[in-house]
């Protein structure tokens, strides 16, 4: 019943939010607590472990739609509500029609149905929606530059879309059905069949264009660049992760195990690249989100029980931290009216103190220093694998973040500077201090024997170790603006590196 | 063995609304072109579970032959008022650039964007 209830209950509200035009503000923030209560039973209910399955419409499980909760939604309904409510209270104080309002309660309802659903077809219609509700959330403030990001944000998806339509047509010709949990049986023994390899290319290469992996998201950088900062956060940590939570659904069903591997190498080290050599602030952080999306669909690519938490708890931590970053970063650049970071840093001392700290508690997060958020997860993807690639892509990643953030330390110095309106000080505290408490909350992913086992001290110092040598880099990298093609963001050639990259990812399934 | 059918059909209206999306500057025709390719997802879609000897699924129906499957009507219908949305979501804002630019040369559009300042 609750689990209907979640994404239903937002669709209303949207409705009402347009009727009832004054206490939208209000009313959101009340639809968010209750929101967190029907989580919490959820919690209990999941804790006690009874898994809560229900097939609308009463049919059976192989006709009707299926939507059930699982550890991975509950964690992820968990994140949703902490990002929605920062920035609800983020946005307190500012005019904004109810309009906007509307489309967050749309976001959160799409939001929550894609965490239940369980079905190819119903993935697709929510991802759809997604993608509509995030293009008019790009537009809001009706720039041209944000018209046009999202106009191409809708182009590529909506293709992207179309494949991941034809790989589910191919999937049900062969077995005529759609339900992931009945696929899982049917597809036992014909991993290797030429029609299954097409059909998940085109699946994951659907789902990759809304799932911010470099090759295939090339509308990202423009478009969480441009939006207004509360709605870039939302993008950033929440919309990005629904498409990841589809390839997870998607990894354990085909064989996507090399094809996931390789193309987080390439997300995280290209990101990196271009995250390193990006001075305007916002961008910077675009081109981030692309490179720790590497991070979750190597956990997903291995599929070991560690590594699944490892990602579980990377993409948690990852939104906490990128809502923070972008949320602080909009203020920091509202109030100085500089972009780039070089400028932010010459009138540091007109950023307000609590935009600063939260900046700080952010990038020590991306980071990767114990025991913040990023710290946790980083350590279980390493600890779950011994291969030693995987492992060298890994400090590879660490450190490239490390580098590419050190362009903000100059920002930190400890100087008086205006107070921050409260609302943004909330909205700040409300994602810092999950992060700041996050090695004790991750208990709630481990069994506990696991858990001392995954964080002694070795691994504290090897964060440590990897964030010394990183701000050591830093210092020798040249500092010139190197020059990487932009070319490959605009809409045409985009299509053409998307279509590379669909055959990149047959190639792979192949000879995987 | 009979070549023409609605699957060869739909990829290759999928390859020329593809060619369209690339070549083509001008946005109402990149519009045109993902129509093309999302209707020829939906004709695939369609043509690969269609059974032509199939009696209506509709319990009175006349019995004997095999039911046809509902579902993926079903899932067509949905895709399609999808489809529908998106463009016409597209157009209203391929608008606001018109009015703006005056121009639907994506290039153009782009690169005034480019140059006008913005991230």
């Amino acid at each position: 019943m609750i689990i209907v209830l979640l994404p239903l209950g937002h669709f209303l509200l949207a409705a009402l939010c347009l009727a009832w035009q004054s206490g939208t503000r209000v009313l959101t923030l009340l639809s968010l607590l209750v929101d967190a209560s029907l989580v919490g039973l959820l919690f209990s209910a999941f804790s006690q472990g009874e898994t809560l399955a229900i097939v609308l419409g009463g049919w059976e499980k192989g006709i009707g739609i299926e939507l059930a909760d699982d550890r991975f939604s509950l964690v992820f309904c968990i994140l949703a509500l902490l990002l929605g409510g920062s920035v609800v209270v983020y946005l307190w104080k500012e005019r904004l029609r109810p309009y906007f309002y509307m489309l967050l309660h749309l976001l959160l309802g799409s939001v929550f149905a894609l965490l239940f659903a369980r079905d190819l077809f119903n993935i697709y219609v929510i991802m759809e929606l997604l993608t509509l509700v995030s293009f008019l959330l790009v537009g809001y403030e009706r720039k041209p530059y944000q018209i046009w990001a999202g106009l191409k944000y809708l182009l590529l998806a909506s293709l992207g879309m179309g494949m991941y339509l034809f790989g589910v047509a191919i999937i049900y010709y062969h077995t005529g059905t759609l339900n992931l949990s009945i696929l899982t049986t049917q597809l036992i023994g014909q991993q290797n069949a030429s029609w299954l390899l097409i059909a998940s290319s085109l699946l994951v290469s659907g789902i990759a264009i809304k799932a911010g992996i470099f090759i295939f998201s090339l509308w990202l950088p423009a478009a969480h660049a441009s939006a207004t900062p509360a709605v870039s956060a939302l993008l950033s940590g929440m919309v990005i992760k629904m498409g990841v939570v589809v390839l997870l659904r998607l990894a354990p069903v085909f064989p996507l195990s090399l094809p996931l591997e390789v193309l987080s190498a390439v997300t995280g080290l290209l990101g990196i690249i271009y995250a390193i050599y990006t001075y305007d602030l916002k961008r910077m952080l675009a081109f981030h989100t692309l490179s720790q999306i590497g991070y979750l669909i190597l956990g997903i690519g291995i599929g070991s029980e560690l590594e699944i938490a490892g990602s579980l708890e990377y993409a948690v931590g990852h939104g906490l931290f990128k809502g923070l970053l972008f949320l602080a970063a909009g203020a920091a650049v509202q109030a100085t009216g500089k972009e780039d970071i070089p400028g932010l840093i010459a009138k540091r001392s007109q950023i307000p103190v609590a935009t600063r700290v939260g900046l700080l508690i952010g990038t020590m997060g991306i980071m990767g220093l114990p025991p913040l958020a990023g710290f946790c997860g980083k350590t279980l993807l390493s600890n779950g694998t011994d291969s030693p690639v995987i492992q060298a892509i890994l400090v590879l990643l660490s450190i490239g973040t490390v580098i590419s953030f050190a362009k903000l330390l100059p920002l930190f110095r400890l100087e008086r500077g205006p107070s921050s309106p409260w609302p943004k000080t909330v909205a700040y505290v409300i994602l810092g201090l999950p992060m700041v408490l996050f090695l004790p909350l991750t208990r709630l992913f481990l069994p506990i024997e696991q858990w001392r086992e995954s964080f002694g001290t070795i691994p504290f110092l090897e964060s440590l170790l990897m964030v010394g040598v990183g701000l050591l880099l830093y210092r020798f990298l040249p500092k010139r603006l190197a020059n990487l093609p932009q070319r490959i963001f605009r809409l045409e050639e985009a299509i053409l590196v998307i279509l590379s990259g669909f055959f990149l990812i047959y190639l792979l399934s192949v000879l995987g | 063995m009979n070549f023409i059918n609605g699957v060869t059909i739909a990829i290759v209206l999928f390859g020329i609304g593809l060619l369209g999306l690339i070549l083509r500057r001008d946005l109402v025709i990149k519009l045109l072109s993902l129509g093309l390719v999302n209707g020829s997802v939906i004709l695939c879609l369609v043509s690969l579970n269609a059974q032509p000897d199939g009696v209506p699924p509709i319990v009175r129906g006349p019995g004997g032959a095999p039911y046809v499957d509902p579902l993926p009507q079903a899932l067509v219908l949905s895709a399609i008022v999808i489809n529908f949305a998106i463009l016409a979501l597209a157009l209203v804002f391929v608008m606001l650039l018109v009015e703006r630019y005056h121009t639907t040369d994506s290039q153009r559009i782009e690169h005034e964007i480019e140059e006008e300042e913005g991230p």
